[in-house]
């Protein structure tokens, strides 16, 4: 039902000195377990609680069994009555808790059994529970106040329950006369009041609560009609376990509870570990967990009164060893919380264990044919919770297989690679209030930044066979933000492909349906860098930094482009150690190379040309040391010199591009300035590094 | 979506269609059983996974087929039906209902639809449908009405009437009223024009076009799409929620929001379940398939290319099986969904669709869905998988423990009283080490009998552990008995009193031991 009673739910707890009574029920404590040691001693005499002790505990029960199984949305506040009214709790959600109500009531003390004062009277209690019922709860504020016109219609629905005792049955009737006045006031009230709500129906639940084996003047009486505004009901009941009882019977009713009694659960026995038992727990939950038996025609023998002494009936479950902790997807067509009806009994405390140790068990249906595993008891973060199965036919039985169908038989998907991705676009709760967007929302743009470039099938893509090569660019790449650093080690990744290319190292193309040898090798490059480049452009708009990737990358590509139709293979020599360091000095050569004026950019040259020739040629040596050639057997002291002088000599130079250039040691020079005086274009041979200072230099 | 066909085999049934379009005389049953066939041939050549059963009824009623997917079996036996008595509707109805209950359970994973093929006659006397409803109202328990379907049921009527039939407009306010009764949703399908072949036969194409309508969706992750068709069609929801109506239906554009550990998301509860199928489409066809949607016209594509062409849904559906993860799917503003690979107890395993009811906070042990984020996102400061991924954020804890949890006192019974004070006793006896778990149930036991207001039991505690401390025997520790009679006065005091107040250990010479 939209706008449920159960909402809001106000407790009135009579605390006149009638309750300060004795309930009448003796309970023995003194119970002696250990026979031998207490030969001869006779248990001290039983305790008797009071009336007003009963209430309080099944009142606690009450909240107990609606927080566990509704923790949200079903709100109950208490109110003891005496010479006045005394609210405890508010509507909002954080007094909502048992814990906070145990400490509430041990402000109370038990009511004197004398009291001075005379004017006792539970209708205090019951004006303020309308009171109440006119404040507005947390989710009713939020709703009157929403824009949205679905949701600003709150209907103001609500519960009171009186615990109390009544004088006879024209008490009854000066009581529901009075709330209804007292409704119909406070009505008004709250129409003219922006913080206040008026009451749309109230229910009056009435209990007449006498000592154990009394007899009550007033007789019970089923719910009433006393106007549009409120219906009342009277309930009789004598205190000590009794009344704990009814007020079970009530929550199950005012709450569409049901319950499930959990038969055959294997349990070790206190006394004899080595013998176990089968002990029955019942717990209650929402009655929809079992919409679906009630409906069978199965009930015979499922349903069947509380083994806990509930006047209540309850749907017997057989308990079936769990045969793995492995849970599986079951097919699920609801879960509700549960909560035992007897928390702290022995085999209610072994089961929750069991089950919030993270064990799920299956429930039978106990059926004269076959097996029916209808339920599955389970925890999610600590909470218990009953899942219905499915048990009927499924509609989608025998389905065709995914292979049948379209893509069914392409056998190269990038399956792996596809759960890298999925496993790097986990979802995890986000705290409320983390960002403005929605964090779903965010979820989605990442999924969409990352595949702007994703080829499904291994046949489709180069880059992507050859991730080592290439990382850490495609995972830095599809970053929402770059550092200066990332920009770094993506720019080293494109120069180690330059590198792999200069050398002609092969490049793992799938072979996958290609006939013969496959396109040439620089025809494959060719593919790679346009496939490089296309998957950075994607993410080239992201940012700055992620643009000076894709900047970097078509300066190491533009020179084949120019020479990519004419076939002949491009010789693109580098340096191979360290490439990131290269990178700095070729973007800080080439800053400086810009605020030169031309006559300072002709000496530069005229510098570079002068130290060449006494220089040694580095590069083919260096490529030797760093491949390790040079030293096939032990180091000797002198190679190990020599190999330091190397290196630190190439660190204090820039290579000459004229000998990368060239075959042997020598170089000629000047050859792009003769062919820009032939009027020939530039681009081409030069290398790359320097190719964009050239093209400027032409410009210029 | 079963389907049950409730086929009138009355006598009625038996009467002649004046041949209009052609030479030879047919009966009205030679119509519907045309008709139904046309009916299985959509199905057929469209959606190959329905189920159907067919019911014969005159007075009676027998299900002559059980629901199968093999309509020939069907036709078969249409074919061979031989005419009874008179049209009970009710019991037909009824028949209808308990044949799904049975075969299809009542809940709402598997709504139904039952075909009502009848001719113009509603039956006279006590079986009449007149009969039936105008008693509506004065049922007992034991004799209610078939309708509504006590689950989610549509109710289609066709009869076979000639639109000229006299009192035609009064049969077809029962038909009606039918429909509206069952108020899940259904329709009349009239044959239009005068009776013939044609006519019905057409007639029974336009109801298995509507009740059949697949929904071809887009199934998205980022720039990854794939088009789909998703069996069985999934229904709009329009529940009642406690504080609000929910009135939705899905998208035509499934979209991934990302995943998630199929052992995190554990047995979540779905309303309805749907097969994923990938429907091969390239990007030229998908062009001209745009251009021919308005003509209406739906081409085959050839069957071995289909199977060639690289689906995202196929990728999708490997991926999320080698793994063991599900996708997150929002099927509709705040609905959301997941999907997984599903086997048949088979080898045989699909891409699965599972719809939760529409909400964002419908799966606690998830949190809010719509706070889910990619982990990787910047919304996390540190890893929520861990660095190593070795922890899962799941399942989001309630800030609360429930009752179950968190050992809290109920004295309801006697015997939850007796052992909680067994339980001090037993740390009694072993005093001086057990002290602090001693004090420890001593004040819980305590402040439970402060909520409660059992005064009495304070007492009787006292004098309980005065007695204790008398049948210690000699070899006890000398702190023990120290220990009991401090407690046991500690427990009249005035300060026992105070909720907030513990009862202290008594520090003595030995306690520094």
């Amino acid at each position: 039902m939209a706008f449920p009673h159960a909402h809001k739910t106000v407790i009135v707890i009579d605390h006149s000195p009638h309750f300060s009574e004795s309930c009448k029920q003796a309970i023995e404590f003194d119970v002696l377990f250990n026979k031998n040691r207490t030969s001869g001693i006779i248990p001290l005499a039983p305790v008797m609680k009071s009336m007003w002790t009963c209430n309080v505990e099944a009142v606690l029960e009450y909240c107990r069994i609606v927080y566990d199984v509704f923790p949200k949305n079903k709100l109950i506040r208490l109110i003891s009555s005496d010479s006045a009214a005394n609210t405890m709790n508010t509507w909002k959600q954080q007094e909502q808790l048992l814990n906070h109500l145990l400490v509430l009531f041990s402000a109370i003390k038990p009511p004197l059994a004398k009291s001075r004062k005379a004017d006792f009277n539970i209708m205090h209690g019951l004006v303020r529970a309308i009171e109440v019922l006119c404040e507005t709860s947390e989710l009713q504020h939020r709703m009157r106040t929403s824009l949205s016109p679905d949701d600003s219609a709150v209907v103001n629905r609500g519960r009171v329950i009186c615990l109390t005792t009544l004088k006879s049955d024209a008490h009854v009737r000066t009581i529901e006369e009075c709330v209804q006045d007292t409704i119909v006031q406070h009505n008004k009230l709250a129409a003219s009041s922006d913080s206040l709500i008026p009451i749309d129906h109230c229910e009056l639940v009435l209990l007449h609560i006498v000592p154990v084996g009394d007899d009550s003047a007033v007789t019970g009486r089923t719910r009433k009609e006393i106007s549009p505004l409120l219906t009342s009901e009277v309930h009789v009941t004598q205190s000590g376990k009794f009344i704990a009882l009814k007020l079970m019977e009530l929550v199950q009713k005012h709450y569409d509870l049901f319950s499930t009694t959990v038969t055959g659960i294997p349990m070790k026995e206190e006394q004899n570990a080595s013998s176990s038992a089968n002990y029955d727990v019942e717990l209650l939950h929402s009655a929809d967990a079992h919409r679906e038996i009630m409906k069978s025609d199965h009930q015979e023998g499922v349903v069947i009164q509380s083994k806990e002494g509930l006047p209540t009936m309850t749907v017997g479950l057989k308990w079936c060893t769990p045969k793995s902790n492995v849970i599986e997807l079951q097919n699920c067509l609801g879960a509700y919380r549960v909560t035992p009806v007897d928390v702290n009994s022995r085999p209610s405390q072994c089961l929750t264990n069991f089950l919030l140790s993270g064990r799920a068990v299956m429930l039978e249906q106990p059926r004269k044919t076959g097996r029916v595993m209808s339920h599955m008891l389970a925890s999610h973060g600590g909470e218990l919770y009953i899942h219905v199965l499915s048990i009927a036919r499924s509609a989608l039985e025998d389905p065709p297989s995914i292979s049948e169908g379209a893509g069914g038989r392409v056998t190269d998907y990038r399956i792996q690679d596809f759960g890298d991705f999925m496993k790097e676009n986990r979802l995890a709760p986000a705290k409320a209030g983390v960002s403005a967007v929605k964090p779903i929302e965010i979820a989605k743009s990442q999924l969409e930044r990352m595949t702007r470039h994703w080829p499904i099938v291994i046949s489709n893509t180069i880059i992507f066979n050859m991730v080592s090569h290439l990382d850490p660019l495609p995972s830095l790449i599809m970053k929402e933000a770059l550092e200066e650093e990332e920009v770094l080690e993506c720019k080293k990744a494109i120069y180690h492909v330059v590198g792999m290319e200069s050398r002609n190292d092969p490049l793992p193309v799938p072979t996958l349906g290609t006939r013969g040898k496959g396109p040439k090798r620089d025809e494959q490059y060719r593919q790679m860098w346009n496939e490089l480049e296309m998957f950075i452009k994607g993410h080239a708009g992201t940012s700055a930094n992620h643009n000076e990737v894709l900047k970097c990358l078509l300066d190491c590509k533009r020179p084949e482009e120019g020479k990519g139709s004419s076939g002949s293979p491009v010789k693109v020599k580098e340096e191979k150690a360290d490439p990131s360091r290269q990178a700095e000095a070729a973007l800080r050569d080439y800053e400086k190379y810009q605020k030169m004026s031309e006559r300072e950019k002709q000496d530069l040259n005229k510098v570079e040309i002068k130290d060449s020739p006494d220089s040694p040629p580095p590069v083919k040596q260096q490529k030797m040391s760093t491949i390790g050639k040079v030293t096939p057997g032990p180091q000797s002291l002198l190679s190990l010199w020599a190999n330091r002088l190397k290196s630190q000599s190439t660190k204090r130079h820039k290579e000459f591009d004229g000998r990368l250039e060239s075959d042997g040691p020598q170089a000629e020079l000047y050859i792009h300035l003769k062919e820009e005086l032939q009027g020939n274009t530039p681009d081409g041979n030069f290398p790359q590094n320097k190719g964009t200072a050239a093209a400027k230099l032409k410009t210029s | 979506m079963p389907t049950v066909i409730l086929l009138d085999v009355s006598l009625s049934m038996l009467r002649p269609v004046s041949g209009t379009d052609g030479t030879e005389e047919y009966q009205r049953r030679h119509l519907a059983i045309h008709g139904i066939g046309a009916f299985l041939d959509h199905l057929s050549a469209n959606s190959k996974l329905e189920f159907v059963s067919l019911i014969i009824f005159s007075s009676l009623w027998e299900q002559l087929v059980p629901f199968t997917r093999d309509y020939d079996i069907i036709k078969a036996a249409l074919d061979k039906t031989e005419n009874f008595d008179k049209t009970f509707t009710e019991a037909a109805l009824a028949a209808a209902g308990s044949v799904i209950t049975e075969e299809w359970g009542s809940t709402s994973s598997t709504p139904a639809q039952v075909i009502l093929v009848t001719d113009g006659s509603t039956g006279i006397g006590s079986g009449s449908l007149k009969h039936s409803l105008q008693t509506l109202h004065d049922r007992t328990a034991d004799d209610t009405f078939p309708l509504p379907f006590q689950f989610p049921c549509k109710l289609h009527v066709v009869p076979i009437v000639n639109q000229s039939e006299a009192n035609l407009q009064t049969t077809l306010n029962m038909y009606q009223k039918l429909i509206d009764l069952n108020n899940q949703g259904g329709q009349l399908f009239l044959p239009e024009g005068a009776l013939s072949l044609k006519s019905v036969q057409t007639c029974f194409t336009k109801m298995a076009e509507q009740c059949f309508t697949p929904l071809y969706a887009v199934l998205q992750c980022g720039h990854l799409q794939c088009n789909v068709q998703v069996y069985p069609l999934p229904q709009p929801y329009h529940r009642q929620q406690d504080f609000k109506n929910v009135h939705k239906t899905v998208n035509e554009v499934i979209s991934i929001c990302g995943f998630l550990d199929s052992t995190d998301v554990a047995s979540p509860p779905f309303i309805s379940r749907h097969l994923v199928l990938p429907r091969a489409i390239t990007k030229e066809e998908s062009h001209d398939k745009e251009e021919s949607k308005a003509d209406g016209k739906d081409e085959d594509e050839d069957g071995t290319e289909e199977g060639k062409t690289p689906s995202f849904t196929v990728l999708l559906h490997g991926s999320l099986k080698v793994e063991g993860m599900v996708a997150l799917v929002e099927v509709s503003e705040d609905w959301y969904g997941m999907l997984y690979s599903w086997a048949d107890s088979k080898k045989k395993s699909n891409l699965m669709l599972s719809i939760f009811e529409p909400g964002t906070d419908v799966l606690p042990w998830l949190g809010e869905l719509d706070h889910l984020s990619a982990h990787s996102s910047m919304l996390f400061p540190e890893p929520p998988y861990g660095f190593e991924d070795n922890r899962t954020p799941f399942p989001v804890r309630p800030q609360d423990r429930r009752s179950y949890a968190q050992n809290c006192v109920v004295w309801i019974k006697a015997t939850g009283l007796q052992s909680d004070i067994q339980k001090i006793l037993r740390h009694a006896r072993k005093l001086p080490e057990k002290q602090q778990q001693f004090y420890k149930e001593l004040n819980r036991v305590r402040k439970a009998a402060l909520s409660l207001g059992f005064m009495e039991l304070l007492e009787a505690l006292s004098t309980m552990l005065d007695r204790e401390c008398t049948l210690l025997p000699g070899t006890a520790h000398p702190d023990a008995a120290l220990q009991l009679s401090h407690a046991a006065n500690s427990l009249r005091s005035d300060n026992a009193k105070e909720y907030s107040q513990n009862i202290l250990p008594l520090s003595t010479n030995f306690s520094g031991e």
